[in-house]
């Protein structure tokens, strides 16, 4: 006993804060989510009973996918040109991808609509420019909201993909080419492979976040861009603990099964480009 | 074990804090309102509090939380706050909940001034506005000026682009009136299945001039501004700030909806006392609200208010007589009942 005491001690004010802290807090959310105040099932029944819930939960779902692609599309080619760097431009580099990270969320999806607005800044310019003659509908679309939400995910993937980019011995890819791989060989069969878990980590980031997003797609989008987060916030609002839990579980559980099913599928895709 | 000497100052240092805690019960704690609302209350109506009664006054501005914190420290037994704002939705809410004390009219307002309108069971209006249909004067047809609700939904005399809040409560009225039923039954038709198929049916006729519907009450005027929308809703307070900066936009009273907002004491209060104080100092002073007013347009009841008032602001006001009289009161209870039901129905209605 007194072995494992010596051996575990410095674990334990990490297990200590997620025990009581979000493992607790857990358990009271699936309790709460059927007993209000005795056993019931009316909750679920409600989210199942009703087209919006499950209509919105797939919305969430997709718009999370598709934002977790295209970081995943962009981050990784801007990721390995910073790998590629001298040491101190990579430093500069990363820092200035963290800097927006310093702003607040809902600063940022301001910022957007100031860029998107009939009368923000892109419109000024297409129409300075003679390219449309009336202001373009950007803003309050879901355009919007992808736009803006890949832009304050998009460090995060690239960190991600980056630190997973620099642990990769480099010589292996030089013996590669040694060997008589072409440039696009060694790039494909010996750093891709390497690299593809951390971008697959990164994406799968971004995904559990945009699963939880509401400031952004209620100030940029449009009339169905609600987000299960926002369906959420209204029930807390109205101190409807119960039924909130209902959908805070949906979003959990839904998160995790589909973050099981993106590694399944992501890693198949992986063993299918080597 | 090293209890003797070191414990000793620990204890002593115990003990001061127990005694600040002592003369922290001459504390009153306020859970008020953050940005110009919560700062003109404290220039006004703090000092006057804490001259008054000699008891110091903090300010808690807490308003996304509210609700939930005032929950859990009455859950708790433990009111951490001694007043709180309640809005005009929060309020059947709390009560339903049990968060508030009972307030003692005959204690509070002993002569009987108060006019009723002002005087709940838990809680006295503190402050009264308007979710009110504002327009942009330079986007209205020559000569002509949007009047009434059917104006907003008669697209073809305002052509334009439209925005209304992102939620069913009182839009559902609006779509009432906009469709002829007179104010004084609008909550009567909306409690009919019938009523409510009615003013959806209204709304599905508008849905398509409302590129967006707006969420918090800066981006209902910051729409208006940007050239975004020509009509909207919004809250009357917002709509003296644009004309300030130079914006021709006007606001159309016929048909808003009025609401009222509450100061209550916080259930379990440590501070009985001097919570009725600041009750009666922030709904009953006309002299303080007076100030209060000059800055934000959300006036209180305070007998002889509008007596003091110039009439030019005075017509500002959404309790001004013809103001009130071309408007419906907000029937709160209506949607605390059944606000659940109505959004979720709602929500499918703009998601399909």
């Amino acid at each position: 006993m007194r072995h494992l005491v010596q051996r575990t001690w410095l674990i334990w004010p990490a297990l200590f804060l997620l025990v009581a802290f979000f493992l607790v807090p857990s358990f009271d959310i699936v309790r709460a989510s059927v007993m209000d105040p005795d056993f019931t099932t009316e909750h679920f029944e409600r989210i199942f009973d009703r087209k919006v819930y499950m209509a919105v939960f797939w919305n969430t779902l997709k718009l999370s996918v598709i934002i977790a692609c295209l970081s995943a599309l962009i981050g990784f080619p801007a990721a390995y040109f910073i790998s590629q760097q001298p040491r101190k431009t990579q430093f500069l580099l990363i820092f200035l991808i963290f800097i927006p990270m310093w702003m607040s969320i809902l600063i940022r999806s301001y910022a957007w609509m100031v860029m998107l607005g009939r009368d923000g800044v892109v419109n000024t310019a297409l129409l300075g420019l003679g390219l449309v003659d009336e202001p373009a509908r950007m803003l309050y679309t879901s355009g919007a909201v992808w736009i803006a939400m890949l832009q304050i995910l998009l460090p995060i993937q690239i960190v991600t993909c980056y630190s997973a980019m620099t642990e990769i011995d480099m010589t292996v890819v030089r013996a590669a080419r040694i060997l008589g791989a072409t440039p696009a060989q060694a790039m494909r069969r010996v750093f891709l492979p390497l690299s593809l878990d951390g971008t697959l980590t990164g994406a799968i980031i971004v995904f559990m976040l945009s699963m939880g997003f509401f400031i952004t797609p209620a100030l940029l989008g449009g009339p169905r861009d609600r987000l299960l987060g926002n369906l959420i916030e209204f029930q807390v609002e109205r101190l409807n603990w119960g039924f909130a839990a209902a959908l805070g579980l949906l979003l959990l559980v839904g998160t995790l099964v589909a973050v099981v099913i993106i590694r399944q599928l992501g890693r198949l895709l992986i063993k299918r480009l080597i | 074990m090293t209890f003797g000497k070191t414990s000793r100052p620990l204890a002593v240092a115990a003990l001061a804090l127990f005694a600040a805690a002592g003369v922290q019960a001459q504390e009153l704690v306020v859970s008020g309102s953050g940005g110009v609302v919560g700062e003109t209350n404290q220039k006004i109506f703090k000092p006057v509090f804490e001259e008054e009664t000699g008891m110091t006054m903090r300010n808690v501005s807490a308003e996304a939380s509210r609700m939930a914190e005032l929950e859990a420290m009455v859950q708790a037994g433990e009111a951490v706050w001694d007043v709180s704002e309640i809005s005009a939705s929060d309020y059947p809410i709390a009560v339903s909940k049990g968060l508030l004390e009972p307030i003692d009219y005959d204690k509070l307002d002993p002569e009987g001034t108060l006019p009723d309108i002002a005087k709940k069971e838990f809680g006295v209006v503190a402050a009264s506005y308007s979710t009110v249909l504002v327009q942009r004067l330079d986007q209205t047809p020559e000569g002509r000026k949007m009047e009434s609700w059917a104006d907003f939904w008669d697209v073809e005399t305002f052509p334009g682009p439209r925005s209304l809040r992102a939620r069913p409560e009182y839009n559902l009225e609006f779509a009432l009136l906009a469709d002829g039923v007179p104010k004084e039954e609008i909550y009567d038709v909306l409690s009919t299945e019938e009523g409510l198929d009615r003013a959806f049916d209204k709304l599905d006729e508008i849905k398509p001039h409302i590129p967006v519907w707006w969420n918090s009450g800066a981006q209902s005027v910051q729409l208006l501004a940007d050239n975004e929308v020509y009509f909207t809703t919004t809250y009357n307070g917002r709509v003296n700030a644009l004309q300030a900066e130079g914006l021709p936009v006007e606001i159309v009273w016929n048909g808003g909806a009025l609401h009222t907002s509450h100061v209550g004491i916080v259930k379990g209060t440590k501070n009985p006392e001097g919570a009725l104080d600041y009750v009666r100092l922030r709904t009953m002073r006309p002299e303080l609200e007076l100030e209060y007013v000059n800055v934000l347009p959300y006036p209180n009841f305070a007998p002889g208010l509008f007596d003091s008032l110039d009439p030019e602001v005075a017509k500002t006001m959404p309790t001004y007589e013809a103001n009130a009289d071309a408007q419906f009161l907000a029937n709160e209870e209506f949607w605390k009942d059944n606000v659940d039901e109505i959004r979720e129905r709602w929500d499918e209605w703009m998601l399909f």
